[in-house]
């Protein structure tokens, strides 16, 4: 410990100087605040509340305190622990983004040894989205939680908000890529039956002479790609999960909008939405009240020419 | 290792080829590109008699008296717009109608805003529709009206005159889905999983943009590659260039659907199918299609990729009418609409059967008789001339179980 007080740029050191200087200038502010009038050093406050001036000097004396106390070595002691535990968890946080890493590139290795397999006619058997389904699920498990950590204070609805808009970002991030790489998959399986049946056609020397008899051979393979593609039960529930996710993400944004919108002196989307459907209800009230009231004449006047 | 047998220098030629002519056509599509186009939409002259809210209903002007008795309306889809039935003058089966001396209007319903979320069924069926109809049976003077849908238009006009089968004197339905439990449309199957409650929710309409991207996603092969390339290709003939043009600017003029309208109609039609066994409810009243007595004509497309046939050819067995018809055209979605040889046999078709029907008896018990009874006979006459226009691209199939 003494060593480590020795050391000019040891931690404890750096506090030590940090604590005295900032004792040093309090104490010069709690001076200055003090002999302010209206403070309670000179008596101005007649009705013996405290006013704005005196809760400020209180406060620098306050701080004064504190920061010497912080310069025992018991409290340095205490804080230089506290210290020595964030490495630690530094370390175990690493550890978990380490861990999901390596899962995650272990599945994507495996998925990469798959490239090349022979390509069935349109068939979508080797859908292989481990590598999406993993980072959600690792994203889930140990990334998530940190959006979801309940906040505190005056802003803690707002920022629970944010945090909200980031998590179903990330989410939606993942629903998107997984869609976009389902859309691909009927670009490569066509390249590869293009090439297949190019080197079977070569074989025979039947290739074609003419280029826009290999753009309607690869559109037509295109086409059936996307058609198999798209009758497929991961494609309709990818399609379903990404369109749920861009809502729930596109809610969560505009919930941070309309926070950021308060500030200014306009009316908010759900604000207008309300109005839009007093308006709505307040029309169809007037329509059925004119079409009750035309045939209620249409009665009486019956009745009059009945008379 | 087998020696291919690739010739390259063919194959290098042509490419050489592909390119002098590539350059050529380059060249002159930037002169049609740079000239006047003439890509103007719905050009046939017509007067909006009748206006609530952002719904509008065109009169078209007629060419000649009128040789119809009762008017006609045509009820389009909300999405995208009624512009696709008057595309370019020769090609516009509005000038067709008004042609055969049909009194025509239209109803255009206009661009949704975020206001209009809360409009359903019930707003758009019991409300804006029923007003329409209204409007032109006092213009006319009349009891009835013949009354034609268009895709979703088409299952708003079933629902119709389900409800009010006092005022519809003829019903066709063309492209109409109203039966949604079938998985030979991707719209059919795509629509089952939907979380629509969250997307109307967040979103209010549904963007029409968002709802263009689907449709290009049923086929991208052919409408995100292949129409570009083939555009691409043709680009230095300035006739393609605007027919291009015109179906592009059409395409994508897509407005909002309202929220609620969306919401009820994949609820309560694509995953629940309501519409084909009367259990929907329309404004708190049950949509039951044995009230739709009037005659029904009923055209869909075989190669229909959005509405399948198998979505449209049950409705003419469930409704109440005796005096139906189902047509089924060699075409897909929009050709009916668009392609000439359709145009050549669909309009003209609507014609001679409104035609046949325009001077029925009034209620609809007795007009089916009426029908059923003179179906037979008129029919083989309308078979006749629609062979002679276009033998491959209509088949009729009629279902008249009267005979």
């Amino acid at each position: 410990m003494e060593g480590k007080i020795n050391d000019p740029f040891g931690i404890e050191s750096l506090m030590m100087t940090w604590t005295a200087s900032m004792n040093d200038a309090m104490e010069v502010m709690s001076k200055t605040w003090s002999a302010f009038p209206g403070t309670a050093g000179d008596g101005g406050n007649d009705a013996g509340e405290s006013g704005p001036m005196e809760a400020m000097a209180a406060a620098f004396k306050n701080w004064q305190t504190i920061a010497s106390a912080m310069t025992t070595p018991e409290s340095m002691a205490s804080f230089i622990k506290g210290t020595e535990t964030l490495p630690e968890i530094c370390a175990h946080f690493a550890q978990a983004v380490m861990d999901s890493l390596s899962e995650l590139q272990q599945k994507m290795g495996k998925s990469a040894a798959s490239f090349g397999e022979s390509v069935d006619s349109y068939k979508f058997k080797h859908m292989d989205e481990s590598g999406f389904h993993i980072w959600t699920d690792i994203y889930k498990k140990e990334f998530q939680k940190f959006f979801q950590i309940p906040q505190l204070g005056l802003t803690r609805e707002y920022q629970e908000r944010i945090n909200a808009m980031a998590d179903k970002f990330n989410l939606f991030q993942a629903d998107h890529a997984e869609f976009l790489r389902l859309l691909s998959l009927p670009f490569q399986q066509a390249a590869a039956m293009m090439q297949k049946d190019i080197a079977d056609m070569a074989e025979k020397g039947e290739l074609p002479e003419d280029s826009q008899v290999y753009y309607q051979m690869w559109i037509k393979m295109l086409e059936g790609h996307f058609m198999t593609l798209f009758q497929t039960p991961e494609y309709v529930q990818t399609l379903a999960k990404t369109l749920g996710a861009l809502s729930e993400f596109s809610r969560a944004k505009n919930a941070v909008l309309e926070d950021m919108l308060q500030g200014f002196p306009v009316a908010k989307e759900s604000e207008m939405d309300e109005l839009a459907r007093d308006l709505y209800e307040l029309k169809k009230r007037v329509t059925k009240l004119e079409r009750e009231n035309r045939e209620l004449k249409s009665l009486v006047s019956a009745d009059q020419g009945c008379c | 290792m087998n020696q291919f047998k690739v010739p390259v220098d063919l194959l290098m030629s042509n490419m050489a080829q592909g390119v002098r002519k590539a350059r050529t056509r380059a060249r002159k599509a930037s002169e049609v590109l740079l000239d006047t186009l003439e890509t103007a939409l719905s050009q046939t002259p017509y007067e909006v008699v009748y206006q609530e809210d952002r719904v509008k209903l065109k009169h078209y002007m007629a060419r000649k008296p009128s040789g119809y008795k009762t008017p006609l309306l045509v009820v389009y889809a909300l999405i995208n717009r009624e512009t696709m039935l008057d595309l370019q003058p020769g090609r516009s089966v509005v000038e067709r109608f008004l042609d055969e001396g049909i009194d025509l209007y239209m109803i255009d319903w206009g661009y949704p805003k975020r206001k209009d979320r809360f409009q359903g069924f019930d707003d758009h069926i019991n409300g804006y529709m029923n007003n329409v109809v209204d409007f032109i049976r006092e213009k006319h003077k009349v009891d009835k009206i013949n009354l034609m849908g268009i895709c979703m238009g088409g299952s708003f006009s079933v629902m119709y005159s389900a409800l009010y089968p006092e005022k519809i004197k003829n019903l066709v339905t063309t492209v109409t889905p109203t039966n949604f439990n079938t998985d030979k449309g991707l719209l059919h199957i795509w629509m089952k999983s939907v979380d629509v409650d969250a997307v109307v929710d967040t979103y209010g309409n549904l963007s029409g943009d968002i709802m263009n991207l689907g449709f290009l996603l049923l086929n991208p092969a052919r409408l995100m590659i292949d129409k570009y390339v083939g555009f691409a290709e043709h680009m230095d003939n300035k006739n393609f260039v605007e027919n291009f043009i015109r179906m592009e600017k059409w395409i994508f003029d897509s407005p909002d659907l309202p929220g609620e309208v969306f919401r009820e109609f994949i609820k309560e039609c694509y995953q629940q199918n309501k519409l084909i066994q009367s259990r929907l409810e329309v404004g708190g009243k049950r949509v039951d299609l044995k009230k739709i007595t009037m005659p029904v004509i009923n055209f869909y497309g075989k190669f229909d990729h959005l509405v399948p046939p198998e979505a449209c050819d049950q409705l003419t067995r469930h409704v109440g009418s005796r005096d139906t018809e189902d047509v089924c055209l060699n075409t897909g979605h929009i050709g009916i609409y668009v392609s000439s040889k359709c145009q050549d046999a669909f309009a003209p078709k609507i014609a001679t059967w409104l035609k046949e029907r325009d001077g029925g008896p009034a209620t609809g018990d007795t007009q089916a008789k009426s029908g059923r009874k003179s179906a037979g006979p008129k029919f083989k006459k309308a078979k006749k001339s629609l062979a002679a226009a276009a033998p491959s691209d209509m088949e009729p199939n009629r279902r008249n179980r009267a005979v």
